[in-house]
């Protein structure tokens, strides 16, 4: 294989693109509905299936749920109240997370920029623990625990950004010193105020959070990052020639007439809001944002057309699996999801920064 | 297309780079700006392309304020080739080809098969249609300074601006290039290094030192050997080919020199 075959993507400019993402859209509901089956409790899989028949139909087409396979039996419940609504939860997450690390990747013109490297969900995280332990943004509504890790999100993603422009321009050295003094700044901050707190049912839950967990998933909640999930990535969708111009730098894009200073703004506040939303529902995933774009820029190259829906849709179907593996690892016990992908991103992230090089695309 | 900068004064970092430059540059004319290293060329470029905004002055497209315009609308009137094209990424030539189509796409706008007729027309007049799917990135110098004019034409613009386009390249294709240009019958400003090449191919002539345009005409009205020696501090002879066009030939202080040891 040539190494410019490499660099372009191995498989840009076939019908393969078209084909993948049609296979995508069939395999990730399938990998739901496959991975419902995994778990601590066996069930037959024939009996999982019918109680997500009998509950689409009801929501659908309100037809009565059997006796027993009705709300509060265990069957019931396992299924349509632990598993589906995590699995539900693993997608918008996988999603929201890829393609965040897609847009922070062309803001700062560097495939090394990550959600999780960049300190952006050290600092959701820290919105959210100053939600949850002191009840700061109380206000603002039922879903102001995601409000705040949005918020923590949008302060670190703009500050990280500004302390690596400070004195001259960004460099990928820069922006990885400025990510993880702000991710340790928050952390502390987040750890200061666990132990000031003293209050060991929240200090637990926030110590889940930190190291990832899809757990907690609820349809309620879920509703929200859905909606989020969904919106941002439609909203992504329509900008690729934008993102695309952005990989140019600002003086290309003035000349191919895009001003590119409002849409940074404008995609840090989406994509903020996504990791917000990813953080507050399912604690700090690391890494999912850049392993899925960079698989993706392998494939079909830098084009934003075609990185976006792929990374959507491929982080999605990672995530559900990554989650079935999470509980099966452990004989009798569960991983923290943080944990898993940060063992497998990780030394992508080694690989990635030990070349010379940080071509976009797969690189030489 | 006119373009036209009046009393454009630029002001970098504390020092004055432009200093009250008046340029006009009328339909289908091809103007060339030349001066020496550090002499304002790519900072006036830069105003007229709206990369830099004037501190004084302003830049006019058919009389209307260049400002006025937004970028979208400017980018549908001029495009650019700039000096320095290196870019951190791995997109395919046709992918930045692509990209000259921006201008005239909104958000939701699909890529059409009339754009990929331009910008596959467009990539066959710089030729390099056969390097369509090549990754831009491991593409030569010269050849990537093609496809970022090929990504220029894809604008279809009425006026182009190029700084130092020829610096990269080969004698045949700076030949080349400034042929193509030449041809292009649109609004050209063009910042070129080469005397030679700016008195083959231009119409006129502004000559930028210190900021000030000190000397403006046809090329053979404008470059004298005192106006050489005024602007280079080099001594020329100035010729005239069989083909009519000027050649001008170089005379540094060492040869100079040695020749008077010699005689």
């Amino acid at each position: 294989m040539g190494s410019d075959a490499v660099k372009r993507g191995l498989l840009r400019g076939k019908p393969l693109y078209a084909v993948t993402v049609l296979a995508l859209l069939i395999i990730l509901p399938l990998s739901i509905l496959a991975a419902v089956t995994f778990g601590t409790m066996r069930l037959p899989m024939a009996e999982v299936y019918r109680v997500i028949q009998y509950e689409l139909g009801s929501i659908f087409l309100r037809l009565p749920i059997p006796e027993e396979w009705a709300p509060g039996t265990p069957i019931h419940d396992v299924v349509w109240l632990i598993r589906l609504p995590r699995l539900v939860l693993a997608a918008a997450v996988g999603a929201g997370l890829s393609i965040s690390g897609v847009v922070m990747q062309a803001i700062v013109k560097n495939p090394l920029a990550d959600p999780y490297i960049l300190g952006i969900s050290s600092g959701a995280s820290l919105g959210a623990t100053v939600a949850v332990m002191l009840g700061i943004g109380i206000t603002l509504g039922p879903n102001y625990v995601g409000i705040m890790a949005f918020a923590g999100a949008f302060c670190v993603s703009i500050a990280v950004i500004a302390l690596a422009n400070a004195g001259g321009r960004a460099t990928s050295v820069k922006l990885l010193l400025a990510g993880s003094a702000l991710s340790a700044v928050c952390g502390a901050f987040s750890s200061f105020i666990i132990y000031v707190a003293h209050d060991d049912h929240s200090t637990s839950k926030i110590v889940n959070w930190t190291m990832g967990s899809l757990a907690a998933a609820n349809w309620e909640n879920n509703a929200a990052i859905l909606a989020v999930a969904l919106a941002g990535t439609l909203f992504f969708l329509t900008q690729h020639r934008t993102l695309n111009l952005m990989l140019l730098g600002d003086e290309s894009a003035i000349t191919l007439g895009t001003d590119l200073h409002r849409w940074r703004v404008a995609y840090l506040v989406v994509s903020s809001l996504l990791v917000g939303f990813s953080v507050y529902n399912a604690g700090v995933i690391g890494f999912v944002g850049l392993v899925v774009p960079h698989g993706a820029r392998m494939l079909f190259g830098t084009d934003h057309r075609k990185l976006i829906p792929i990374s959507a849709l491929a982080g999605a179907v990672f995530l559900v699996w990554a989650d079935v593996l999470c509980r099966t690892i452990l004989p009798g016990n569960e991983m923290p999801i943080g944990i898993l992908t940060s063992i497998l991103g990780a030394p992508v992230f080694i690989y990635l920064m030990a070349r010379k090089k940080y071509g976009f695309g797969g690189g030489d | 297309m006119k373009i036209e900068a009046k009393a454009v004064e630029a002001l970098l970092s504390g020092s004055l780079i432009l200093n009250g430059v008046d340029l006009e540059a009328g339909d289908r004319e091809l103007v060339g700006v030349i001066g020496p290293n550090g002499s304002g060329k790519s900072t006036l470029l830069k105003c007229i392309y709206r990369v830099l905004k004037p501190t004084a002055g302003a830049v006019y497209l058919d009389g209307r304020a260049l400002e006025s315009y937004p970028y979208k609308e400017s980018a549908r009137r001029i495009a650019v080739v700039a000096q320095h094209n290196y870019y951190n990424f791995d997109f395919s030539v046709k992918d930045v080809a692509l990209m000259g189509r921006a201008p005239h796409k909104r958000a939701l706008d699909r890529d059409t098969a009339e754009d990929f007729r331009i910008v596959a027309e467009s990539l066959e007049t710089v030729g390099m249609a056969a390097f369509a799917d090549r990754s831009f990135s491991t593409l030569s110098g010269g050849e990537q300074q093609r496809v970022i004019l090929a990504r220029a034409l894809a604008q279809r613009t009425p006026c182009l601006i190029l700084d130092e386009p020829t610096n990269h390249l080969d004698i045949k294709y700076q030949l080349q290039l400034m042929d193509l240009v030449r041809g292009l019958d649109r609004t050209v400003i063009a910042a070129v290094h080469d005397l030679n090449i700016a008195a083959m191919y231009c119409d006129r002539l502004y000559a930028v030192k210190d900021g000030r345009v000190v000397g403006q005409g046809s090329p053979e009205e404008l470059l004298t050997p005192e106006f050489i020696r005024e602007v280079y501090e080099v001594d020329a002879q100035i010729m005239t080919g069989m083909d009519g066009a000027l050649h001008i030939l170089f005379h540094p202080g060492a040869v100079r020199n040695k020749k008077r040891e010699i005689f």
